[in-house]
């Protein structure tokens, strides 16, 4: 290598520090910012993540005994958390009706006069239950529970009624159950919503923070500074990224170390320098849609309009809301344009699941490939604006 | 306060709007595309999980077995697994959600009379969609062993089959569904959509309408006019709350007659309730520009406080009820919950005021309290 590329390549690189450095400035300087990014990488990721649970948890029903007799107790009891919580007797129809129109009760069971009757005599009997399902997720779920909670009492009752005990299973014919959950045993969805959301938060921020370091450019005039400067549109936007980047990194650190291990207790199986690695893969990639967005707006406004309708398809396309089965065709193929469906996979694969590059590599070959054509896309554009 | 100021100053705003074209198509096109992105989009119903199998008996009850899984709509069959670590690289890998391993005997044991185990390990990075997994699962095992019991019952004691069966599951669970029989998740999300887009795209617009003036430095024509804080504040503001209530209207169209949601309340409850809800959220967004100085932080800003209350705690996905004592209090802490029981008592529920007019209070205190928090921290003359 001769002496003249030597220093024009120290040259290039001295300008790529002094912009990244006039980036990082121009950051620090705006408080409220600076105050906002550091409260999506901590307290937004633990409000995400702590107290907010998918699952039926104590879900109000209420009883109409029309028997009051001891069988119809023992079923009643059995509505009990952690999935359900009995909230009481009423007396009629219309008053439980009235309670769950309030959404102060989930379910009314409803268990018919001579209920113990037939159960004892060997008839079939029925209860009832009506069910709120205006969630229509919750609902499934507690139909669920009270499918199992009705048919374990019923095969309890069968037992006693034939003289059989719970030990007498043991000698008959029946399947054994032995379910175990994978990669987080309690189904702690605080993993999952922690998780979600720092993915959510670093998405966020790395196509805002480029895309407004560049239109802000745009707006004051200040571009035209640069492209009268001795510098390549690549000069110019690679320093916005990797400030950026810099800014984001640092903070899934903190969010990582802070509130995943300390306040949640996030197993993290797989490797850390892996997942930072992946990381700023994604950002990157990211980043090259915030570009493309600069170069679609003339101001901030806009740019902030069109990032969320860039957002939105991005994190509904990303497989955390819908898994990629329950995709219609065509849509889950354009799965495969999000960045995030790639980071999802590999973020929560690395995090919970150990999954290292062996199982991973086709996720990240996909985020490079995607990211790269997405960056130089958004160069190509900026050059062609201001080339 | 005059009115022909606030008059002139929303007008002025309304201009500046419709000259930057993109903005005001913006305006109106980001929330229709977030409702029917999300409302198509988010699908809540567990369907078509990918499982594998590894079956070390291969005889025809266990083929039989089987079968039930890969029947039910709730599964998808992908194949046959040779060992227990392939499976667990499928697992590892995301190719399927839950794997079955059937153990050596299985034929032989059930055959003998003796219980027979089988193992289903699912995936718990999804947590929701494992415990509904899980259910689907243990009913199927459940069905199955009501069977082999009734067999086994109408074989040792010499009864009917069918006797046997009615011995073994004495007691039917009637399911009633009320509001949404179909159990259609598109239509509660769809109705929840309304809540939180008129969460998100409000605050969004005012928050980047005050603080490009602050920006600009044109805001400085304002502290020097004769205008008052109240004023400038109603002037400014007033063609975004009518931007979000004509979103109202559109939303709402797209719910009734895209996703079929079906509309049982009262039309002009609902319409009084949004428009307090917009005057909220639209303060939500006038607080935060009143914060920030820039653009950027605006926009992040509001992204972030408006987007993870108005879908973990709001009611979207879970009813405020099963929410722990902490979350209930936050939940409380934000308007979106109050309006969330709105939208979906007047869509799916069907009841109105004489019910909902405590949450209808909570939006207004909201709306005052925010308005007035925002008239206090404007000044007109910034302290340098």
């Amino acid at each position: 290598m001769s002496f003249q590329t030597m220093t024009r390549i120290a040259l290039w690189l001295r300008r790529l520090r002094v912009l990244t450095a006039k980036e990082l400035l121009q950051l620090s300087r705006d408080l409220a910012l600076m105050f906002v990014i550091v409260y999506a990488f901590t307290l937004d990721i633990y409000i995400a993540g702590s107290g907010v649970s998918l699952q039926l948890n104590q879900a109000a029903v209420v009883v109409i005994d029309g028997d009051h007799s001891q069988a119809s107790r023992e079923l009643i009891y059995r509505f009990r958390p952690p999935y359900f919580r009995l909230d009481g007797e009423v007396a009629d129809a219309a008053t439980g009706l009235k309670l769950l129109d309030q959404g102060k009760a989930m379910a009314l069971l409803d268990i018919p006069p001579n209920f113990q009757k037939h159960l004892l005599a060997g008839q079939p009997t029925g209860v009832q239950l009506q069910i709120d399902t205006s969630n229509a997720v919750l609902g499934t779920l507690a139909a669920s529970y009270a499918g199992q909670i009705v048919g374990k009492y019923g095969l309890d009752a069968a037992l006693a009624r034939t003289g059989l005990s719970a030990e007498s299973l043991n000698v008959m014919p029946r399947i054994e159950d032995r379910h175990r959950v994978w990669y987080n045993p309690n189904q702690n969805d605080t993993w999952f919503f922690a998780i979600a959301e720092l993915m959510t938060v670093i998405t966020v921020l790395a196509i805002v923070l480029p895309a407004a370091a560049t239109v802000r450019e745009k707006e004051r005039g200040t571009i035209e500074q640069l492209s009268v400067a001795p510098l390549t549109p690549i000069q110019i936007l690679l320093p916005k990224v990797l400030s950026m980047m810099l800014v984001i990194l640092l903070g899934t650190a903190v969010s990582v170390f802070l509130i995943m291990d300390i306040a949640f207790d996030v197993p993290f199986k797989g490797s850390l320098p892996l997942f930072f690695a992946v990381t700023l893969l994604y950002v990157f990639s990211t980043a090259g849609i915030g570009l493309v967005a600069a170069t679609m707006s003339r101001n901030l406004a806009q740019v902030g309009m069109l990032t969320i309708m860039i957002l939105a398809p991005t994190i509904l396309l990303s497989g955390v809301w819908t898994p990629p089965e329950a995709m219609p065709p065509g849509l889950r193929q354009a799965m495969y344009l999000s960045p995030l469906y790639y980071y999802i996979e590999m973020g929560y694969g690395i995090l919970l699941k150990g999954a290292g590059l062996d199982i991973l590599w086709d996720s990240l070959l996909g985020l490079a490939l995607l990211g790269s054509l997405i960056f130089a896309f958004g160069v190509w554009r900026f050059k062609r604006q201001f080339g | 306060m005059n009115v022909s100021r606030i008059r002139v100053l929303a007008f002025k705003e309304w201009r500046e709007i419709l000259r930057d074209r993109l903005f005001l198509t913006l305006a109106f096109v980001v929330p229709s595309v977030l409702m029917l992105v999300f409302g198509y989009g988010i699908i809540l119903d567990v369907e078509k999980l990918p499982f594998a199998v590894l079956d070390q008996d291969r005889s025809e009850m266990s083929r039989d077995y089987l079968q039930q899984f890969m029947a039910s709509r709730y599964f998808d069959y992908q194949g046959d697994a040779q060992s227990e670590e392939e499976l667990s690289h499928l697992l590892a890998d995301s190719k399927i959600r839950l794997a079955l391993i059937i153990p050596e005997n299985f034929q032989q044991r059930l055959s003998a009379g003796l219980p027979a185990p089988v193992q289903t390990l699912i995936d718990g990075t999804f947590p929701f969609r494992a415990q509904t997994a899980k259910g689907y699962a243990i009913a199927i095992n459940a069905s199955t062993n009501a069977d082999l019991l009734a067999r086994f019952i109408a074989k040792t004691q010499g009864m009917s089959l069918q006797r046997a069966a009615a011995l073994v599951s004495p007691v039917r669970l009637e399911l009633r569904y009320l509001y949404n029989q179909e159990l259609n998740s598109r239509w509660s999300v769809a109705a929840a959509l309304i809540m939180f887009i008129l969460m998100v795209s409000p605050p969004f617009l005012t928050a980047l309408g005050v603080v490009r003036e602050k920006e600009n430095g044109s805001i400085y024509n304002i502290y020097t006019s004769t205008v008052t804080r109240g004023e400038f504040l109603i002037g400014k503001l007033t063609p975004y709350v009518g931007i979000s209530v004509l979103n109202v209207f559109i939303l709402w169209f797209m719910a009734t007659t895209l996703f079929n949601t079906p509309f049982k309340g009262d039309p002009l409850f609902f319409l009084l309730a949004s428009v307090i809800y917009v005057i909220c959220t639209t303060g939500i967004g006038l607080l935060v520009s009143l914060l920030v100085h820039t653009q950027v932080a605006a926009m992040i800003m509001t992204a972030i406080i408006t987007v993870v209350p108005s879908v973990l705690y709001s009611g979207l996905l879970i009813p405020v009820s099963s929410l722990d004592a902490a979350a209930r209090f936050e939940a409380h802490l934000f308007p979106a919950m109050y309006y969330t029981d709105i939208v979906l008592g007047s869509f799916i529920k069907g009841i109105g005021l004489e019910i909902l007019w405590g949450n209808m209070v909570m939006l207004l205190i909201y709306a005052i309290a925010l308005w007035s928090l925002s008239f206090f921290l404007f000044r007109k003359r910034p302290r340098s």
